[in-house]
Order: C-alpha cells, then sequence, then structure tokens
C-alpha cells in the first residue's frame, strides 16, 4: 500500500519524543512519591493508569489469546499469519502493564511479595500471577521468533514440544485473569455503581473480552500493514469480523439477562446519569458493531472492519472505564482528573511499546515469516529435524 | 464547687448556664451523662448560653438568651416559684427554706429596692458612688427577728395564701426576705424578661418548671456555672441569682446539688486557697490595710472576724456556730508559720497593707496603674497580659511603661515578646525584660486543687530542659537571694523578709511546703483530748491556736498532712513519711493524704464522695454546708442520695464529715442545735444579703456597652462598676452594632501560647476565627471561611469567618440583636498566630471582683476583599 | 466473639481527645490545615490522621442538632481490604477483630483503598516509599490488655471496648432507654456483613455521611469466584485439550482424505 520511498518520520519522532517525556516524569514519582505527579489521592486510589494501562491494556491483549486458540486448538490455519503480530501486541501490552504498574505500585521493588506471600482469596493476587505467568508464557510463545533470527535449533525445538501445553496454559491463564478483572470489582458491591455491579462481572469481562480480542487484531494487522506495507489478507479480517458479533451477542444478552434477573432493568431508564454512559457504552460498543459486522459490505471493506473494530475496542475501553473509575463512587470531598505527568505516564510505556514492536517486526520474522509462520505448529519439530 | 465532679451524677436536673462544660470541662460531662443515663429517672440538662455550643448539643432543653442578660432571666425563675411555692408549697421543701434560711428574717426599715422611689435603679444607701450596706442588714443584727407566719409548716400561717397577689402578700410583714424577694422580682414577670432576656416566653416557662421540679423533697438540682456568669459588671450577682434560686429550691448540701462554680485553670481553686488574689490571705483571710482598726493585730481582727446573729426564736435551731469566729486562731498560726520567731503581735506588723481609701489591686487596677506610668518593674508569673487581660493593646501599650519585666514562663509568650509585637518599633520601647523558664506541669511535683476542692498530689514524670526549673526551686532562690541582699545591704524594712522563715534550699521539696501549710505544734499542747508533741503536724484547724502554739500556712489545708493513724498505716503503708520539724523534736509517722488513691467508694449508699481518694478542704468534707442535706432529725431529704444519717445514736460514719459537727438539730442540746450554713454569721443560707458592693440581691443591668436601654429602670449600668480609663473607649450601637461575646474553645487553651505551640492542637484549630450566624452572615455576604475584620471601640482584628446556625439572631424588645462570637486564643508569638479577641474587649470590671466585662461588648464585622483577604 | 467498640452520639461532646490521643499513640505528625469556617480538621483521613471527628448540623425530629462522629476504621468483620491485598498485608485478628496491616507483605497496590467500603485505609502519596496507614485498632494496645488510645481518652464514655455482641447489647439497651434520643440503628451490626465498630446516633447516619451500606459482606461475591477459579481452569485445560484433540484428528482425516477436506474447504 505504500510507496517506498522515505518520508520525513514524524511518527517515530512523535513516539520518540513521548517516551523520552515519560522518563523524567518516572524520575519525579520515585523521588517525590506519587503526590508529586498524580492527582492520584485517598479520595481516587486508581486512576488513569489502573484503568488504562491494567483494565484496558489486559483486555485489548486478549487478541493474544483469541488467535492462538483460533488457531493452535481450533485450528483455523488461515489466520495464522496474524497469529504472531496479536501475541507479540499481547506480549507488549502486558510489558506495558508492567510498566505501568512500576510506576503505579507503591513499593515495585517488593512486587516479587506476591510469589511468597499469598492472599488466594483476592482477585489482584489472581491477576498478579496470571500477568506475571502469562507475560513469561507470550514470552515463550513469542520467544521462536527470536530463536529462528538466530537460527538457534535446540531452543526452538524444546518450544515446539512444549508448544501446545504452552498455547492452552496461556489461555487458561489469560482467560482466568481476564475473569479476574472482573473479579476485583466484585469487592466493590457498595462503591460501585448498580448498573455495572453484578456477580456476573467476571464471565462480563471474559465474553468482552474473548469479543475483543479479534477486533484488536484487525485493528493491529490493519495499522501494521498500513505502516509496513504488508496487508494481512481481507478474507482473514473479515472472517474475525464474523466471530465479534457473534461473542457481543453473547455479552450483551448475559448484560441484559442479568439486570433482568435482578430486576433493575429499569435503571437502564431511571439511573440517570449514569445510564447515558450505559447506554453508550453498548450501543455504540456492542449493538452497532454487531449490525455492521454483520453487513458483508462493511465485513469486506477494510475501512469498514477497521472502523468497526474500532468501535468494539472503543466500546470496551468506555466499559473498563466506567467500572473501574467513573462509575466507582470517590471519597467524599476529593475530585480526580489526572494530571498531565499521568498522561505522560500512560502514553510513554505505549510510546516504548510501539518502538518495540516496530523495531520488533524490523527485526524479527514476525509477519514476513512464510516458511515458518504458515507452517502448521505441529510441524515445527519436523522442520527443525530436517 | 460547693459539691464535687462526680457528684454531679446525683443531680436530677443539671442547669448549666454561663458555662461550656462540655468544651471547657470535658470532665464533667462523664458526670452529666452518668446523671443522663440513669435507668431510673434521668437527669434533664438545661442549657442557658447566647449561643448553641457542644455543651447546648446534649442539652434536653437548651435557651438561646441575650449576652448578659442573666439576672433578668433568674429574676423570672425566682419569680417563678416564689409564685408556685405560695400556690403549691407540697411541692417544695418548704421546712428546709423556712429552717435553713433567711427566708423569714426581717431586714432593716431604712431598706429600699430598686424598683422603688426615689432614685429607681438603686437600692438604699447609694452616695458618693457608691453603696453604704447598713440599710441592707437585718432589722436586728445580734439576734434577728421574723415573720411568724412564714415559719409555720407549709406556711399554713400565712392564711392569705392562695388568694390574689396582692392581697397574699399584703399579709407579710413588709420586710421579711421572701416578700422584699417578691417585690423585687415580681417586677420580672415573664413578658419583660422575655424582652431582656430575647428568650420567647413559652421557653422561659418550660425551663422553669422543669428546674422547679428540683425543689421537691428528694429532688436535687445543680447550678453549673463558669465566666459566662462572672466575666461581667455584674458578675457576682449572677451568682448571687443562682443562690437565691438554689436555697429556695432546697438545693444546697444535697448530694446531686449546690452551686457549682467550673473552676478555670489547672489549679486556680489551689492558688485561690492560697492567697492568690490581691484581696484575701491564704484561707481566705481579709488582707489588713493601713486604716486606723488594722493598726493593731487586736483592730484587724475585730474587724474581719464577725459577731453572730442568732436565729429567730421560732427557729429550730438557736446556734449559728458562725465559723469565721476562729479567724483569731487562723490568723495568729498563719504568722506563726511565717515568722516562728516572733509574736503574731509583731509579725502581724509585717504583713503588707493595702490601701484603706480603696486602691484597686486586681489586674485591671494594676494595668491601669502600668498604664499610667505609676509601676516601674513587673513580675509576671505564669500569666499572659498581653493577651489575657482584657483590651490587650492598652495592656501591652502599659507593659511599655515599665522599666524592668520578669516572666517566669513555660513559653515565650506575648507578654515575653511584647516589645516585638506587629505594628511597633522596638527602638520606642526602653522595658528591660527577663525571661526566667520554669518547669511545665509534669516536670515537676506538687498539689492540684480541683474546682471539687480536691487536692492531689501530682508526681513529676520528666526533668525540665534545659535550664527550666520549677516555681517553687525558682521562688525560693529568689527568696534566698533577696534575704542575702538584705543581710548584707539592710533596707527599708528588713525585719519581714529576715526573720521570715525559709527552711528551703535551691531545691524545695514540695512535702516540706505541704506540712508547712497544714501546721505544726510549735510546742507541747494539749488540746482537749488531744496531746500534741513539739514538732508534731496539727490534726485540723479545730486544734490550732490563737496564742502562738501552733503554726498552719493555710487554716484550710490543715487536716491534709498529719500524724498518720493506725488505719492509714495499716491501708497506706507506701504513704507514712516519718516527720521530724527540727533536730530537737520527735520523728512521726505521718500521712500526706493528697497522695491517697483508694478508688472505693464506701460513703453512704455509693453517693460518690470516694473519702479516700486523695484529700479536699475542709477536712476532707467532700460536700460542704452538708447539714443542709438532712431534716431536723437528721435523715436525709434524700433518702436515696444520703449525704449524712443520723443513726439514732451518731452519725454514720460512712457519710460525709458533717459540718460543723453535733448532733442533729431535734436531738441536740439547747445551744448546741446547730445551723448549717457554718460560714454566714447567721448559720442559714442567704436568701437577702449585706455584703456586695452592688446590692443585697440581684437587679438587672445592661452590660457597659449594651445595644439597648435597660428595661428594668433607668439605671443603664450597674452604678458600682469598675471602668478603666487607660485607652479604654466606649463604643456605641450605632458604630457597633452586633454583640460580641468572647470564650474558648475544647481545642485551645487561654491565650494560646501552651496550645498553639502544640502541632496536634494546632491542627485542628489552625486559625483564629469568629463565629456568626446564617442569617447575619447573609446579610454582610461573609461565607464560611471568608476573612472578615472584627471591630471595636478598643480596636480591630482580622480572622476567618465560621459561619454557622448555632449563631441566630435574637429578638430583644422589638428589635433583632446579632451575636458574634470571638475567640481569644491567639496572639503573636508561638508556633501558630493569629490575632486576639481581647484587642476588643473593655477594661470594665464586675463591681464585687473587677473580673474583666470579657461577656457582653458591642463590635462589628465586615468582610475583607482582595489585597485585605490575602493579607491576613 | 471479638471486641468492639460502640461509638455513642449521645454522649459524645465532640472534643476530640480521641484525634488527638491517636495522634500521639501512633506518631503521626501533624498536618498543615488551614481553617475554613468550620470545625471538621484534618479534614479528612489521610496517612498521618488515622481518626476524626466530623461536626454536622442537622435538623431532625423537629430539633436542631449539632451532631459529632468519630471516623475510624470499621475493622470489618470480612473486611473487603482483607479481601483485596494480594499479599495479605491487611488481616483480621480473630481474637481482637482488629484488622491490621503488615507494611512488610505490602507492595503499594492501594486495591485495599478501593475496596473499602467505608474509604478508611489512606496512602502516602508524598513519599517515595509509600505505605498504606490507616487505624490499628491499637491492636498493640489490646494485646497488652490496654484499651485503644482513643478510648482511654475519651473522657465522656463515648467510646466504649468491649466484646462485640455485648457491646450491641449494650446499644439496644439505650436505643430502648431513650427512643426519642437515638434514631434506631445500630450502625455497622449488619453493615457489609457487620463491623467491630459499632455506633449509635442521635441524627439519621446519612446526616452525618455514614454510606448505606447493605448487609452483604463485600467478600462474598469474590469470594465465589475466586472458589470457582480453579474449576474453570481445569475446565477450559480439559476443553481446550479436547478440541485441540478433535480438530487434530479432524485435520488428519483430512489430510488422508485430501479430496474430503478441499470440498468441505470450498464450501467455506
Ligand atoms: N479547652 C479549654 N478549657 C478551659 C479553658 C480554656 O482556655 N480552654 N480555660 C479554663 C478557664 S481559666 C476557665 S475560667 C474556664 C471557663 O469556662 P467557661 O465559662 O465555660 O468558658 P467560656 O468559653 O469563656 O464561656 C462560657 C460560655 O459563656 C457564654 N456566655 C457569654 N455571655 C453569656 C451570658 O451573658 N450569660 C451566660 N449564661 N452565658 C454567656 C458563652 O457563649 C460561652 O459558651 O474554662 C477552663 N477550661
Ligand atoms: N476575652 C477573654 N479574655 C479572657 C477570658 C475570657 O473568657 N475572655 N478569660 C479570663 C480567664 S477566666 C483567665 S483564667 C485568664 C487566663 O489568662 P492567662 O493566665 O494570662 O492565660 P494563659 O494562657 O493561661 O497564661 C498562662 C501562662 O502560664 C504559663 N505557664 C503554664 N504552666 C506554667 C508553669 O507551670 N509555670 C509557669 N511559671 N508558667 C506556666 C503559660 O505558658 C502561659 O504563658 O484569661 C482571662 N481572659
Ligand atoms: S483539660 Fe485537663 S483538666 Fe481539663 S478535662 Fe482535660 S485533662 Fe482534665
Ligand atoms: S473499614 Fe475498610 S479498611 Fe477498615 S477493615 Fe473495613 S474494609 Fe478494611
Ligand atoms: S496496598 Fe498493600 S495492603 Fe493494600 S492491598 Fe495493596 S499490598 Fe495489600
Ligand atoms: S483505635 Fe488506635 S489507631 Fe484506631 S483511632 Fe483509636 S487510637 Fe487511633
Ligand atoms: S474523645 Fe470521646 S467525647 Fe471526645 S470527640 Fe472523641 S469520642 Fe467524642
Ligand atoms: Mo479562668
Amino acid at each position: 500500500m505504500m510507496q517506498q520511498k522515505r518520508p520525513f518520520p514524524y511518527g517515530t519522532l512523535i513516539l520518540s519524543i513521548v517516551a523520552l517525556v515519560s522518563v523524567p516524569v518516572m524520575i519525579i514519582r520515585y523521588l517525590y512519591g506519587l503526590g508529586a505527579m498524580s492527582n492520584l489521592s485517598d479520595g481516587r486510589a486508581w486512576g488513569l493508569w489502573i484503568s488504562f494501562d491494567l483494565y484496558c491494556g489486559v483486555a485489548l491483549a486478549a487478541g493474544g489469546f483469541t488467535l492462538a486458540a483460533l488457531v493452535h486448538i481450533f485450528n483455523a490455519e488461515k489466520y495464522h499469519p496474524v497469529v504472531r503480530p496479536a501475541i507479540l501486541t499481547a506480549f507488549l501490552g502486558y510489558i506495558i502493564v508492567i510498566l505501568a504498574l512500576l510506576v503505579d505500585l507503591g513499593q515495585p521493588w517488593y512486587i516479587w511479595h506476591i510469589m511468597i506471600n499469598w492472599n488466594i482469596h483476592s482477585p489482584l493476587f489472581e491477576v498478579g500471577w496470571c500477568v506475571m505467568l502469562y507475560t513469561g508464557v507470550l514470552a515463550l510463545e513469542m520467544s521462536p521468533a527470536l530463536f529462528e533470527r538466530l537460527h538457534w535449533r535446540i531452543p526452538l525445538r524444546f518450544i515446539g514440544m512444549i508448544q501446545i501445553p504452552l498455547i492452552i496454559a496461556g489461555i487458561v491463564i489469560s482467560t482466568g485473569h481476564q475473569n479476574s478483572l472482573g473479579s476485583m470489582l466484585l469487592l466493590l458491591p457498595y462503591t460501585l455503581d448498580p448498573l455495572w455491579y453484578t456477580p456476573i462481572l467476571p464471565a462480563l469481562f471474559f465474553v468482552s473480552a474473548v469479543a475483543v480480542g479479534p477486533a484488536m487484531v484487525i485493528l493491529e494487522s490493519t495499522l501494521s500493514g498500513m505502516a509496513f506495507g504488508h496487508a494481512v489478507k481481507l478474507d482473514v479480517l473479515s472472517g474475525l469480523g464474523r466471530i465479534i458479533p457473534f461473542f457481543l451477542g453473547i455479552y450483551l444478552i448475559m448484560k441484559l439477562a442479568d439486570l433482568a434477573a435482578a430486576g433493575q432493568l429499569d435503571m437502564i431508564v431511571n439511573s440517570y446519569p449514569q445510564n447515558v454512559y450505559w447506554l453508550a457504552e453498548v450501543i455504540v460498543g456492542v449493538v452497532l458493531p454487531m449490525v455492521l459486522f454483520s453487513i458483508p459490505k462493511i465485513r469486506n471493506n477494510r475501512a469498514g472492519l477497521f472502523g468497526t473494530a474500532l468501535l468494539v475496542i472503543g466500546g470496551l475501553i468506555f466499559n473498563r472505564f466506567n467500572v473501574s473509575l467513573l462509575w466507582q463512587e470517590i471519597r467524599p470531598g476529593y475530585t480526580y482528573f489526572p494530571h498531565w505527568m499521568e498522561f505522560a505516564v500512560s502514553a510513554g510505556v505505549i510510546a516504548w511499546a510501539i518502538i518495540v514492536f516496530m523495531l520488533a517486526i524490523r527485526l524479527l520474522p514476525i509477519s514476513e515469516h512464510r516458511g515458518e509462520a504458515e507452517a502448521p505448529a505441529g510441524r515445527v519439530p519436523e522442520a527443525a529435524a530436517s | 464547687m460547693t459539691n464535687h465532679w462526680i457528684d454531679i451524677r446525683n443531680a436530677d436536673c443539671i442547669l448549666i448556664i454561663g458555662s461550656n462544660a462540655a468544651e471547657n470541662h470535658p470532665i464533667s460531662f462523664k458526670w452529666v451523662t452518668a446523671a443522663m443515663e440513669r435507668p431510673d429517672n434521668p437527669a434533664k440538662l438545661i442549657h442557658v448560653d447566647p449561643r448553641f455550643s457542644r455543651t447546648s448539643s446534649k442539652a434536653d432543653i437548651f435557651v438561646r438568651m441575650r449576652s448578659g442578660t442573666d439576672i433578668a432571666f433568674m429574676g423570672g425563675m425566682i419569680n417563678y416559684l416564689l409564685k408556685d411555692m405560695r400556690l403549691h408549697p407540697g411541692n417544695y421543701n418548704i421546712e428546709y427554706v423556712q429552717q435553713y434560711t433567711n427566708v423569714a428574717y426581717i431586714v432593716n426599715s431604712g431598706i429600699k429596692l430598686p424598683g422603688e422611689d426615689p432614685a429607681p435603679g438603686f437600692f438604699s444607701g447609694w452616695a458618693d458612688n457608691k453603696y453604704a450596706p447598713a440599710t441592707w442588714k437585718y432589722a436586728d443584727m445580734a439576734s434577728a427577728t421574723a415573720e411568724a407566719k412564714l415559719l409555720t409548716p407549709n406556711w399554713e400561717g400565712w392564711t392569705n395564701r392562695g388568694a390574689d397577689d396582692e392581697a397574699a402578700w399584703a399579709e407579710l410583714h413588709d420586710r421579711c426576705v421572701l416578700k422584699l424577694l417578691w417585690k423585687q422580682y415580681r417586677r420580672y414577670d415573664e413578658e419583660k424578661v422575655s424582652r431582656i432576656t430575647g428568650v420567647p416566653v413559652d421557653n422561659l416557662r418550660e425551663v422553669y418548671a422543669e428546674y422547679a421540679k428540683t425543689g421537691a423533697r428528694g429532688k436535687a438540682g445543680t447550678i453549673m456555672y463558669a465566666m459566662g456568669a462572672t466575666q461581667h459588671t455584674y458578675g457576682t450577682q449572677n451568682i448571687r441569682a443562682y443562690s437565691i434560686v438554689q436555697l429556695l429550691l432546697a438545693n444546697m448540701g444535697l448530694a446531686g446539688g449546690g452551686i457549682n462554680a467550673l473552676r478555670g485553670t489547672s489549679n486556680v481553686q489551689g492558688s485561690t486557697d492560697m492567697g492568690l488574689l490581691s484581696h484575701i490571705l491564704p484561707g481566705y483571710i481579709k488582707v489588713p490595710n493601713d486604716g486606723d482598726t488594722d493598726a493593731t493585730l487586736a483592730g484587724y481582727l475585730g474587724r474581719i472576724t464577725p459577731a453572730p446573729t442568732l436565729p429567730p426564736s421560732e427557729l429550730a435551731a438557736d446556734n449559728p456556730v458562725n465559723w469565721w469566729q476562729h479567724t483569731p486562731k487562723y490568723v495568729a498560726s498563719m504568722l506563726k508559720a511565717w515568722w516562728p520567731g516572733a509574736d503574731p503581735v509583731v509579725s502581724y506588723g509585717y504583713l503588707p497593707k493595702g490601701k484603706a481609701s480603696g486602691v484597686n489591686y486586681t489586674h485591671l487596677g494594676l494595668i491601669e496603674a502600668m498604664g499610667n506610668g505609676k509601676i516601674d518593674g513587673l513580675w509576671v508569673w505564669g500569666q499572659n497580659p498581653a493577651s489575657g487581660g482584657p483590651n490587650s493593646n492598652g495592656a501591652r501599650e502599659a507593659l511599655g511603661k515599665l522599666k524592668w519585666l520578669v516572666v517566669s514562663d513555660v513559653w515565650m509568650n506575648e507578654t515575653a515578646e511584647f516589645w516585638k509585637r506587629p505594628g511597633v518599633d522596638r527602638g520606642d520601647i526602653d522595658t528591660e525584660v527577663f525571661v526566667l523558664p520554669a518547669a511545665a506541669s509534669f516536670e515537676k511535683q506538687g498539689s492540684v486543687s480541683n474546682s471539687g476542692r480536691w487536692v492531689q498530689w501530682r508526681y513529676r514524670a520528666v526533668l525540665p530542659p534545659g535550664e527550666a526549673a520549677p516555681d517553687l526551686d525558682i521562688m525560693s532562690r529568689l527568696m534566698k537571694k533577696i534575704q542575702e541582699l538584705y543581710e548584707e545591704e539592710g533596707g527599708a524594712y528588713p525585719d519581714p523578709i529576715l526573720k521570715l522563715d525559709w527552711p528551703y534550699g535551691d531545691e524545695v521539696d514540695p512535702d516540706l511546703v505541704a506540712r508547712e501549710i497544714n501546721g505544726y505544734a510549735l510546742e507541747t499542747i494539749t488540746v482537749g483530748a488531744r496531746t500534741y508533741q513539739a514538732g508534731e503536724l496539727i490534726d485540723w484547724f479545730g486544734d490550732l491556736q490563737s496564742n502562738g502554739k501552733t503554726s498552719s500556712g493555710n487554716w484550710l489545708f490543715c487536716n491534709q498532712y498529719t500524724t498518720a493513724s493506725a488505719k492509714d498505716k495499716a491501708d497506706y503503708p507506701e504513704l507514712i513519711t516519718v516527720v521530724q520539724k527540727n533536730a530537737g523534736t520527735a520523728a512521726i509517722e505521718s500521712i500526706n493524704k493528697a497522695r491517697k488513691r483508694n478508688n472505693m467508694d464506701t460513703s453512704l449508699n455509693e453517693v460518690g464522695l470516694y473519702p479516700n481518694w486523695s484529700w479536699c478542704w475542709p477536712r476532707n468534707r467532700r460536700i460542704i454546708y452538708n447539714r443542709a442535706s438532712v431534716d431536723l432529725n437528721g435523715a436525709p431529704w434524700d433518702a436515696d442520695h444520703p449525704v449524712l444519717r443520723w443513726t439514732g445514736t451518731g452519725w454514720d460514719p460512712a457519710g460525709d464529715v458533717i459540718d460543723g459537727g453535733g448532733d442533729p438539730i431535734n436531738v441536740a442540746a439547747d445551744t448546741k442545735k446547730n445551723l448549717p450554713f457554718i460560714m454566714n454569721s447567721e448559720g442559714v443560707g442567704k436568701l437577702w444579703g449585706y455584703g456586695l458592693k452592688d446590692g443585697p440581691i440581684p437587679e438587672a443591668y445592661e452590660a457597659w456597652e449594651s445595644p439597648i436601654s435597660n428595661v428594668m429602670s433607668p439605671q443603664q449600668t450597674d452604678p458600682a462598676a469598675f471602668i478603666g480609663s487607660f485607652m479604654n473607649a466606649r463604643g456605641d450601637a450605632a458604630q457597633y452594632p452586633y454583640v460580641g461575646t468572647t470564650y474558648r474553645c475544647t481545642e485551645h487553651w487561654q491565650t494560646g501560647i501552651m496550645t498553639r505551640n502544640l502541632p496536634w492542637l494546632s491542627e485542628i484549630v489552625p486559625e483564629m476565627y469568629v463565629e456568626l450566624g446564617e442569617d447575619l452572615a447573609g446579610e454582610l455576604r461573609i461565607r464560611a471561611g471568608d476573612r472578615v475584620r472584627v471591630s471595636s471601640a478598643r480596636g480591630s482584628i482580622e480572622c476567618v469567618a465560621a459561619v454557622t446556625r448555632r449563631f441566630q439572631g435574637i429578638r430583644v424588645d422589638g428589635q433583632t440583636i446579632h451575636h458574634i462570637g470571638v475567640l481569644w486564643h491567639w496572639g503573636y508569638s508561638g508556633r501558630v498566630r493569629g490575632d486576639s479577641g481581647n484587642i476588643l474587649t473593655p477594661g470594665i470590671g464586675d463591681a464585687n471582683t473587677t473580673i474583666p466585662e470579657y461577656k457582653t461588648f458591642l463590635c462589628n464585622v465586615e468582610k475583607l476583599t482582595g489585597k485585605e483577604a490575602a493579607d491576613v | 466473639m471479638s471486641k468492639g467498640v460502640l461509638y455513642d452520639g449521645n454522649r459524645c461532646i465532640g472534643c476530640r481527645s480521641c484525634q488527638v490521643a491517636c495522634k500521639s499513640w501512633n506518631r503521626n505528625p501533624a498536618e498543615d490545615t488551614t481553617n475554613k469556617g468550620g470545625y471538621d480538621n484534618p479534614p479528612r483521613l489521610s496517612a498521618t490522621t488515622f481518626t476524626t471527628v466530623r461536626f454536622r448540623e442537622v435538623d431532625h425530629n423537629g430539633k436542631f442538632h449539632w451532631a459529632f462522629a468519630k471516623t475510624q476504621c470499621m475493622h470489618c468483620l470480612h473486611p473487603a481490604c482483607e479481601g483485596a491485598c494480594p499479599v495479605g498485608a491487611l488481616k483480621r485478628d480473630k481474637d481482637t477483630g482488629a484488622v491490621v496491616y503488615d507494611d512488610g507483605r505490602c507492595f503499594g497496590c492501594r486495591y485495599c483503598m478501593v475496596a473499602c467500603p467505608f474509604g478508611i485505609p489512606t496512602f502516602e502519596w508524598d513519599d517515595p516509599l509509600p505505605w498504606i496507614r490507616k487505624c490499628t485498632f491499637c491492636s498493640g494496645r489490646l494485646d497488652g490488655g490496654l484499651e485503644p488510645a482513643c478510648v482511654t481518652a475519651c473522657p465522656t464514655g463515648a467510646l466504649q471496648l468491649g466484646e462485640r455482641e455485648d457491646l450491641i447489647t449494650e446499644a439496644r439497651a439505650r436505643i430502648s432507654a431513650s427512643p426519642d434520643k437515638y434514631v434506631d440503628h445500630v450502625y455497622g451490626e449488619k453493615e457489609a456483613g457487620g463491623t467491630s465498630w459499632l455506633y449509635i446516633l442521635p441524627v439519621p447516619f446519612e446526616e452525618m455521611g455514614f454510606p448505606a451500606l447493605g448487609e452483604e459482606a463485600p467478600t462474598e461475591n469474590p469470594h465465589i469466584a475466586m472458589r470457582t477459579l480453579p474449576y474453570y481452569a481445569g475446565g477450559v485445560v480439559v476443553l481446550m485439550a479436547g478440541f485441540y484433540w478433535l480438530t487434530k484428528r479432524k485435520q488428519k482425516l483430512s489430510h488422508t482424505g485430501d479430496k474430503h477436506g478441499k470440498k468441505e474447504g470450498v464450501a467455506k
């Protein structure tokens, strides 16, 4: 799609600036504390970072497990070309999460405490472990790309041997903590708005993550296609587009059935102003994409796919913000709007992630690796044996 | 306090008037709460105050009263009581009123009340700007006469009682006390009281009726008061009004009753006991003056020792006791404590004498004299006059007229730093200032007397920092130095200094002082059945001698430190000290009872006397005038809360130490039938008095600065009030339309120097503020947190506005009067600073005590805007 | 049985001795405050202020009230903060009922703050090495047989330490002895599954800023979720393995019968 001439790299420049700005900001945080560079307070202990970097970050990394499952478990081979970029994105997504946590945690250097001090009742304990493990799994899943590049056969072969268990573990772990991110909110029956609070939050989180996974793949593929000029086949993407409404449908039904079961459907109309947020989230992020993805003309058109995927993603982001920030009660007497340095950190870690992503795409056989990439997983050992 | 803190829990009704007990005496609320939560018959709490405070928040009935109108309010209550007692004597303890008060006594024929002509507003005797009290006395001072009709059971002899007011009262002697009260207080009808106080009539009636219930036999009501009552030009009369009510309701002497002054600073009770005030020596003995009468000890004793007034023959009792008859013993023993080597007749001459011409030596008088350049040097010891007294601008200016100033204090306060205050040029002030660092209360040992007269020993918790030393040590070193200098250089009159017994070193053992205060037998003496060895501590003040053979620094405390009884030795072995006064005298096991900490309540019905927790004066008597708690046969009026009880053969030993001793009136032999109010020369409670400077009974006047004219008479203010002249301008309502009142908050202490230096307290209340009602704030467009200027004729301050519904405009005589509340805990020294409310207050004092009129004055409030506000 | 403290708004005189005693015992420094024209100060709980007294002017039952309420950690029977903390840094002591914090475990995630339905835990925002701070129920004093510092300091008995069950009985007795002086509710008896600190007040709890909470323990739903998690994980593993096996088999089949598979592919 793109010409091979080299225009001035504005994008890279901006990315680099954003990435660089975050460095002194983080230094301020470690020298003077979180109060010096964030508007977080006792009234609002979690802000932009948790909502965006953790809640959205993890959800948006759902592309990883969705595609891994699709390709490796369900053997839907045609998605094979996007599986590695998806896993890479997921991996980077988790790196973002971890980087953000390093800023957000009061004592990040004690992050390992979670390994020795267990509270198995804490959803965050589960999330913590899962993030840790899943990042490891993703790293392992990504490692063949590196090994291929370096032509290290033995590790490659080893990874190949454990690939399927690894992928299954990845699916269990990642979906597990997609759930648990919802479970985390279960502790807030009194401070999370009833329009969102429900015991089935974990399931809702899971289903919506499954739905957003393919949407993320559409988004990333399109974007990286634009950036590097090697587009993923349209039918691959529209195939993804076809799966999405199915999950969105389940999601919508669950949401409505849950409110109905609780006898709280009237809140959709009555609990102003939160119902506006809820409706926006559901109509724009769920109902509309369901409709659009069901229209073949849109589904078979890159722009249509891209736009609709954006709606799904936007809807999910909005949902995660609603539950993790906007409609959680703030303590009396406090207000919260993120400090610019909070934005700078979030933007910074993303910028770093994109830079790494771009480098990885350039340096590693991620999307341009016909041979290996097209080979089904089971064939790797064979290749290695030859 | 006639009673004590724990005793509040026995009250059936608690009337807090002129005090914010919850905030300023938090511990009292432990007992108020206990009374209110009593399961069987919970006590009612009434709070009367111009503003709704933390005390009001706990009250069953809150009365919002215009500041300065307590006499009108209480006058209305007396009026109510007189009416109700006449119609329903069965609801009251008439027997108590008859037998234990001067209700029936006939007063001098010259008496004229303020409601009568000529000279309305004045009692008889006003001439040359002061009262001569002769006409206020009884018709016969030696042996009182009475209106007999009032001394029949339930006033049966008052046959016309059911008739209308005029007819009924016409039957009584015109000058019997009850009738004088009626004549005076019938003028205080509810409408008029309401016009003056701003309290709606319904509200008045509700409170009067509620409190009147404590008049019934078996019921007791207590009045708790403090500065809201006293800090007025007629403050003493406010308290007189409470006394009249308490006597009419038979509440004096009973558990759960009494007049309870909630004393102020820690140990202010002890300091007045020890004679810190300018008009008294230790033990409330009057200071001698330079007049002819006081030229000799005998003359002086003759003046200050009251003669008894015998009760009318119709009374059951016949002995007024007249405890002050023992004054000569106390004076002689005190002189012996100070100058043991001198004959009291001689050492009396060593006492400083006041001016018979009436120079005012109180705080206000001193500041006036300083301002007028009459004083060279000032020693300020644990006080902060630059902020604590009224009219601070004047006081600070006056300090600058001194040649030298010594401040002995635990902090650098506004007084020590007066020359650094904002707005003055240090170069203009020549006063040389010395600061002596003192140890704080927990850095030294000694006794502290609480409001209930309990003398409690305190031990040192930590050593004082740096060069700081206990006040006692500072004083001792000072005295020794003075003696040394007198010895070296001589002086105008060296004897009082050089002959003063000063057995103390640089570090004084407070126990030694406590023993000197208690007093010793100076030689072997026998008093009744008791023989004292020389150097033995005296058991109690009854054993003190007028012949110079005993010493006692303060007769009231004679009993605190005594030879230990066998029981003491068994029960308190750790408190026994072997005392040997001099090398030659015997070593005797003794006990400092202020150290006792036995929290067993061994009193009758566990009424809360806790007789073995510390010690209290007089003679460990926990409730004074307790003889009034029993009837003529010695049976308690309130069987549930007995203070004393006659068993038929003697007083129940579990009871309190009886006032005045002797058997119950109906049991005792003739001439030994003791009346209960032993400190009055007539032995009965004084519904009518003659000892004050501004009238025998209270009459309502307006504060010196008031927004309205006196409704009761053409005389606007208390005629005998002390009026300062140094920099003391008077404001009027046109310029200063709001009534200002100053008070404390829980979180700060007085001038604030002790609390503004404490971070945890400054954190809670960091800045000076003025409280005003939402209604007034609305008119002035002031919102909570705004910066405002508050001004009076004396000066102005800037502070934060606290807007609240706890203040409200009061409808008075057809107009709305707004109050604002000003704190006075700030100054220019210390960690957290601000302006003091005392820049606003007037240098005006009570007619009797000269306590300043801090509680009622005129002021104005303005909102500060823009730069002014930012500069604050 | 575990301990509790009963706060009685009718006994409280708003003197704030409790606030100062708490600072003193916990060696918490003073905050830099200003006077905002009201009484509450410091305005809120913070890392150096574990308890404050609230002052509100309230009309209730035709009477004007100046009502007070002390706030601090409620020491829940089922603490959301404990349920939240991933590293077990907050734990309820079964004997005393105190919910105590162990900074040796904490890593500062602040989930406890988010979870607490009463808005209690606070954080050292201005410290590069920040910890969570909150009322400790003076657990060290409790262990040593003393009352909490605030309880000891309280002059009127507005704060009373006792066995929680006894305190509830006591609270009910006080309410029924003076029904006109209290609202008929023992706050904390049931709220959020019950709390160790209990309140009775002369005015409605909402007026004093107490959150209106249901009886359900906030830890209930997450505990169910966490308990089902292993089953979930097991299920997913079996399911995924099963699918893998199925699709693999299908693939093998289609590889052997190429025609079949191609047809299928075309049909798609
Ligand atoms: N926290 C704290 N406690 C203290 C002190 C302190 O500085 N801080 N100081 C101690 C000392 S030395 C003293 S003397 C006591 C003083 O104790 P209080 O007398 O209780 O002290 P104040 O706050 O000066 O005044 C009490 C009340 O008088 C009210 N008042 C004003 N004018 C009138 C009036 O005309 N009539 C009536 N009935 N009430 C009126 C005021 O509104 C105020 O609520 O407190 C002692 N306790
Ligand atoms: N406007 C207004 N003014 C008032 C009042 C009012 O109600 N309104 N109330 C009046 C009343 S009742 C009072 S009692 C006075 C109080 O007025 P002050 O006595 O002048 O006020 P305090 O701030 O108590 O000052 C006591 C000083 O003693 C020091 N001190 C404390 N402990 C010790 C010690 O152990 N040794 C020594 N040497 N010094 C020590 C303190 O640091 C402080 O400087 O204020 C009066 N002023
Ligand atoms: S200030 Fe001191 S004397 Fe007054 S109640 Fe408190 S502890 Fe007792
Ligand atoms: S009140 Fe909050 S911090 Fe305290 S125990 Fe309950 S959940 Fe934990
Ligand atoms: S901040 Fe500390 S105590 Fe709170 S949940 Fe996180 S780890 Fe636990
Ligand atoms: S229990 Fe201890 S930590 Fe908690 S508020 Fe009371 S004094 Fe403070
Ligand atoms: S110490 Fe007691 S009375 Fe004082 S504010 Fe605290 S709870 Fe209320
Ligand atoms: Mo005082």
